[in-house]
């Protein structure tokens, strides 16, 4: 213990603490941002990279017994990759945004925030860094100038504190029953009032199902740099607890497994039939966020392919000429921003080579036939969704207005997914990605008629009711689903 | 051990009010007032857990015999979630004073607060 303390843990601590300590700095002296930034975001995919591609571990017990549990694993390695670069990319946008020194300081404590979730393994240190995860989020979707910013932050602040008031019950009921807030002491018990409590404050968290419906207004709403940011990584900031937990106690996946698939398919309906591209962005994120927390063996790729195309998508729509999808194909776009829109998307919609089919093959790889199957159905909803994106016809210009964040963060998608697939070149696979997207478009050009016929009315589900009693209806299905095995549901006093 | 039981039982309804105020009011402030609410049931929730092994603040003397801490120790209360508690404490407060913010210039498009009025009507 002491021998890994002295190796490793300095320079860890040091790396979590750097965040905060650079937004003092930042705060202070605005000149040094762009160095302290470049150094904390590189930092921290570089950290994840070591994890991803070496396999490496590293488990630190800070403070003793009851102190603060670190573990970097592969599974964080993804989140952290994909946040470092994530963040990198904002950065790259937010500058020709002249954001002054408080926005780099919440951006800054932000990543902190992040780094500190992705490695915590204890719930209470979990809350602490999801509530400041969530804080710094509300400050910069309030940098909105739109009369409906503060509306949208104060709503979405609202229901994440009442989602994490709940998580808190469940985080003492396990307390009181184990003596512990370590995550195994939660895998350990029998499944019951504190593990649906956590699981209510954690799917709100990671934006899954009925307790995500604050998601698609919030990320359609606030500036787009702070869309890819929210969309990129502070979602996933709630998805890798889950994951862990799901990895501790194989039986949680049947919890919420089906739970990621009821979001899948509601985001893509939605999606479906949303009538304004950001807000297509923002529900295809609900539906992709419920295929990331299906399975632990394949959850970490799929963030990252997902995080990285959403958040790029989202930094192309600072210049796209307008939202509304009904003039989308009347309206060219330049080509040096659908380079970048056709690639996220296209890896979104899984195709090959691109990063994106890779992950898409990991997960139906992990699961079982029938939910592989599934899974294969909802990609061809996701087709048709971007292929609303893709009638945006092409203009070319000599001096086009690039968009460096976005296609940095496309960069390893293409990059990454070429060398994997070429490694693993699979006839049948290549066949079948084929028939999803010819199967994808016939669906998008049956459906275009459809809406042009005015379509059916979905209900409007967004209201702050319809968020909080989201919350209510999860946590008592997961009750009921649990109450099947005949647990006592309420055993946290008398010990 | 009965009146512990009954304690967490009216704490956990005292949660549950607050999650029903949050629901059922319609004016943004006192949502925010409901979600405190909640926020302190969970905070007693804590201290009840603390306090299920004694009464005695967790806090050594200096004057206390070193030898004589083995009994004495078995009424002091559980000092692991009176600490984690404290966290979440200055956590809920300053989230308060964030939404009271916020709530102060929304008052400016109505003054009453209504949350319907704020309720964007189109789909998402």
């Amino acid at each position: 213990m002491s021998d890994l303390w002295s190796l490793s843990a300095p320079p860890l601590v040091i790396w979590l603490l750097g965040p905060y300590l650079a937004a003092f700095v930042v705060a202070l002296l605005p000149a040094l941002s762009p160095a302290l930034i470049l150094l904390c975001s590189l930092a921290t995919a570089f950290l994840g990279g070591w994890a991803v591609l070496g396999g490496n571990r590293l488990e630190l017990q800070l403070l003793q017994e009851y102190g603060v549990s670190l573990s970097l694993d592969p599974l964080a390695g993804w989140f952290l990759l994909l946040a470092g670069l994530v963040c990198l990319g904002v950065w790259l946008e937010a500058r020709r945004q002249g954001w002054d020194r408080s926005g780099w300081l919440q951006l800054l404590v932000l990543l902190g925030a992040l780094n500190t979730s992705f490695l915590t393994t204890d719930l209470v240190s979990l809350y602490v860094s999801l509530e400041v995860v969530a804080i710094s989020a509300f400050l910069l979707i309030l940098r909105g100038a739109t009369a409906n910013a503060g509306w949208i932050a104060l709503r979405y602040l609202l229901v994440s504190n009442t989602a994490m008031g709940l998580y808190l019950i469940g985080a003492a009921l396990v307390y009181a029953q184990s003596g512990s807030f370590r995550f195994e002491a939660l895998a350990a018990l029998a499944p019951g009032a504190p593990l649906a409590l956590v699981l209510v404050g954690l799917l709100t968290k990671s934006g899954v199902f009925l307790n995500g419906l604050w998601l698609p207004r919030t990320h359609a709403e606030a500036p787009a740099e702070v869309s890819a940011l929210l969309s990129g990584v502070v979602v996933s900031a709630g998805a890798l607890p889950l994951l862990r937990l799901q990895q501790l106690n194989g039986a949680f996946t049947g919890l919420v497994a089906p739970i990621g698939l009821a979001s899948a398919a509601l985001g893509l309906v939605y999606a479906l039939t949303a009538s304004d591209a950001k807000r297509l962005l923002a529900w295809s994120t609900l539906a992709q966020m419920g295929l990331v927390v299906l399975t632990p063996a394949a959850g970490g790729l799929m963030a990252l392919s997902h995080g990285l195309a959403k958040a790029g998508l989202f930094l192309t729509a600072r210049h796209w000429p307008g939202l509304s999808l009904q003039d989308w194909r009347k309206r060219p776009l330049v080509w040096s921003l659908l380079l970048p829109l056709w690639l996220g998307s296209l890896s979104i919609a899984a195709l090959p080579p691109l990063l994106g089919f890779t992950a898409k093959k990991q997960l139906q790889a992990a699961l079982s036939p029938e939910l592989g199957w599934l899974v294969l159905l909802l990609s061809i909803g996701s087709v048709a969704v971007y292929a609303r994106l893709w009638q945006a016809p092409w203009r070319w210009s000599p001096r086009p207005p690039l968009c460096w964040g976005a296609l940095l963060l496309m960069l390893p998608l293409l990059l990454v997914g070429l060398a994997v697939s070429s490694r693993q070149a699979d006839i049948p696979d290549l066949l079948q990605a084929l028939a999803v997207l010819g199967l994808g478009l016939l669906l998008h050009l049956g459906l275009e008629r459809l809406r042009a016929g005015g379509g059916p009315e979905l209900p409007q589900l967004d209201r702050l009711s319809d968020l909080l009693g989201g919350l209510g209806v999860v946590g008592a299905g997961l009750l009921l689903a649990m109450a099947g095995g005949g647990q006592p549901l309420l055993t946290g006093g008398a010990g | 051990m009965t009146a512990i039981r009954l304690l967490e039982l009216l704490i956990l309804l005292a949660a549950l009010a607050g999650f029903a105020g949050l629901l059922l009011r319609r004016n943004l402030f006192l949502k925010v007032l409901a979600m405190d609410v909640t926020g302190s049931a969970v905070v007693a929730l804590f201290v009840l857990f603390a306090a299920r092994s004694g009464l005695r603040s967790p806090i050594l003397s200096r004057l206390a015999d070193p030898a004589a801490l083995g009994q004495a120790g078995g009424d002091l209360a559980d000092p692991i979630p009176q600490a984690v508690i404290l966290t979440a404490i200055v956590i809920g407060l300053s989230i308060q004073a964030l939404l009271l913010v916020v709530i102060t210039q929304l008052a400016r498009i109505d003054p009453s607060l209504d949350a319907s009025s704020f309720e964007p009507s189109d789909r998402p």
